[in-house]
């Protein structure tokens, strides 16, 4: 366990002395909590940063939202120690990193102590936009592969944990963030007591129940896992490590009425993939039929009913060529 | 499996094939809209037997010529009185009203309100283009201020027309408004109006390409259609997202939904109290009749 233990956050006339051993005492704890947004982040980042003021601490938080909206990253950095002077991380020194979403916990390993830090993270997926750009349907994501026993190789000491659905099972799937408080709690010095009095000062009052229940399964957790040598994680973190949906083979017919086409340019202008045409004789036309992936946009937008899209199984394709006949 | 809900709808066994192509211009929305309804005719399951359309005059109200149900092509304007005729006399039909700006706002302005007061069960989609396009581009109720039309050359002095707001204001239990580029968003917002039991009044905000836009210089068929897309805000949005459709505040949506009586069911009930209450009285009558004649 390489924790910080209390003797680092009391302040002593004999740390303050400007030793090697003092300086080291002297600096702060680094806490950097990352996520997607409208998971919790900052609700997390703000009770540890006023139960670490509540303790005598000087704190500095900072954190990015504002881009976020839903599903954008958020982070909050939040250093508390007798003297901090910088409000953020540098790359390589937090001593623990919690993450509410299990690629962004990836994205942010670099800033983990390499020989000390603790890696807290949900399993919970939450895929970017980014991840599927390839629009096919049954197309690979672009989402991390890694599994939880992969990345804890990688850390001193980590804990995937299914917070969400920990959370869900206790009726309210946005505890997870608290799930993680209670599994950060055991990392830190600060009596469980005092937790649960931030806690319940910055969760909604009608919430105040379900989230010290969460909590309390937060902490249970870690000391399960603390106390099981084997790698306990896995048994209840499956979720990272699901493989990615198999690529339904198919193919895209675009059956063109030519004679009803009236040339409008709707189709061609609006298609996703820029796959459509109109030819020489002003009539729309399939040109890149490989990068059409069959999202019908323009069977709906074409005001005059002379595109019609048909998707066809690859391995039955005469089958249902004749379905779509008949 | 491929989830696609659209796989299992083919507009042309909606459609009377040996009327097509229609006559719309080239990248009109009207064609656009004829497809959310008859998509949502189709999900709902109804009947093309059970389903009566009944249109006015104008770009609008040709569509009813080219599907294949019992259509009515009637005069400018009286869609709506037409349709509360048949939808009194066979409520088993599922009866649905395409009309135009013009012909809802101006020539059937009277019938509107009232049938909006009634509540009858009745689907009336409203294509509003802005302009009257089958005559020629003149003005219409709802072309947007400063617009120029043929019969505004130095640009449409006259306030816009809400059509929402005025349905609303006259009493229809659901208010909608969509544009034409969203088409599976128009398509559900016709079906919640096809299942809601009252007057269910649909603006579709649709583009007049050849002559609103070429006329007002708003570019080509899908120009106008990429101009909904960023102009055109859902009505979540209306407090916190100030941008105008056209220069105009329109928010889109499912805008009023209310329960009242239902005018029909009223109508069939106060009939049969009455029909009840005159056979009671004749059948006293005659029972009295002959009782005066025996001695």
């Amino acid at each position: 366990m390489s924790a910080p233990s209390a003797s680092r956050s009391g302040i002593d006339d004999e740390q303050l002395r400007p030793s090697a051993t003092a300086a080291k005492a002297r600096e702060p704890m680094n806490v950097l909590i990352v996520g997607v947004g409208g998971q919790g982040v900052i609700m997390v980042s703000k009770a540890l940063a006023w139960l670490a003021q509540s303790k005598g601490f000087e704190v500095k938080q900072s954190e990015v939202h504002g881009m976020a909206k839903r599903g954008g990253t958020v982070f909050s950095h939040v250093r508390f120690g007798p003297q901090v002077w910088s409000p953020t991380i540098p790359k390589g020194e937090a001593d623990i990193l919690v993450a509410l979403e299990w690629a962004e916990g990836l994205r942010w390993l670099p800033f983990l102590k390499p020989d000390t830090g603790i890696f807290i993270c949900d399993t919970k997926r939450i895929v970017p936009p980014f991840a599927c750009l390839n629009r096919r349907p049954g197309a690979p994501l672009r989402y991390s592969r890694e599994t939880p026993a992969e990345v804890k190789a990688h850390v001193a000491e980590g804990y995937a944990i299914d917070a969400t659905r920990m959370a869900e099972e206790l009726g309210n799937e946005r505890a997870a963030n608290v799930v993680l408080i209670g599994a950060l709690s055991t990392v830190l010095d600060f009596p469980a007591a005092d937790w649960e009095l931030a806690l319940s000062a910055f969760v909604p009052k009608k919430t105040i129940a379900v989230n010290l229940d969460a909590f309390r399964l937060g902490r249970n957790w870690i000391d399960a896992a603390r106390r099981t040598t084997t790698v306990a994680p896995e048994a209840g973190a499956p979720a990272a490590n699901i493989p990615a949906p198999a690529l339904v083979a198919y193919s895209v017919r675009l059956e063109i009425t030519p004679q009803w086409c009236k040339s409008c340019d709707i189709c061609v202008k609006l298609c996703p993939e820029r796959c459509l045409r109109l030819n020489d004789e002003r009539i729309v036309e399939l040109a890149q039929p490989e990068r059409c992936t069959g999202c019908r946009l323009c069977e709906l937008l074409c005001p005059d009913f002379a595109i019609r899209v048909h998707l066809d199984a690859v391995a039955n394709n005469a089958a249902a060529a004749q379905g779509a006949t008949a | 499996m491929i989830v696609d809900s659209a796989a299992a709808f083919d507009v042309r066994d909606y459609l009377r094939q040996e009327m097509m192509p229609h006559f719309l211009c080239p990248g009109c929305g009207h064609g656009i809209a004829l497809r959310a309804l008859l998509w949502a005719i189709h999900e709902q399951g109804i009947d093309k037997d059970t389903l009566a359309v009944v249109s006015g005059i104008g770009c609008a109200g040709r569509l009813s010529a080219y599907i294949d149900a019992n259509t009515f092509h009637v005069t400018h304007g009286r869609p709506l009185a037409y349709a509360t005729g048949l939808a009194l006399a066979r409520p088993d039909l599922h009866v649905v009203v395409i009309t135009g700006d013009g012909d809802c706002l101006a020539i059937g302005g009277n019938h509107l309100i009232h049938a909006c007061r009634r509540n009858l069960k009745l689907t009336c989609l409203m294509l509003n283009n802005e302009v009257y396009g089958m005559t020629g581009g003149q003005v219409s109720p709802t072309t947007s201020e400063s617009r120029l039309t043929s019969t505004t050359p130095h640009g449409n002095a006259e306030p816009r027309f809400d059509a929402c707001a005025l349905a609303a204001a006259a009493g229809a239990s659901f208010v909608g408004r969509e544009g034409t580029r969203h088409v599976p968003k128009l398509k559900e917002l016709i079906r919640s109006g096809l299942v809601h039991p009252g007057f269910a009044f649909v603006e579709v905000l649709s583009d007049c390409t050849e002559i609103f836009g070429r006329k007002n210089e708003l570019g080509s068929s899908p120009e106008m259609m990429l101009r909904q897309k960023s102009e055109l805000r859902p009505s979540a949005y209306r407090d916190t997202v100030d941008t105008p459709f056209r220069s105009n505040d329109l928010p889109t949506g499912i805008l009023t939904k209310t329960e009242r009586p239902e005018y029909g069911a009223a109508y069939r009930k106060a009939a049969a109290a009455q029909r009840a209450s005159m056979a009671k009285a004749s059948a006293a009558k005659s029972a009295a009749a002959p009782a005066k004649g025996t001695p």
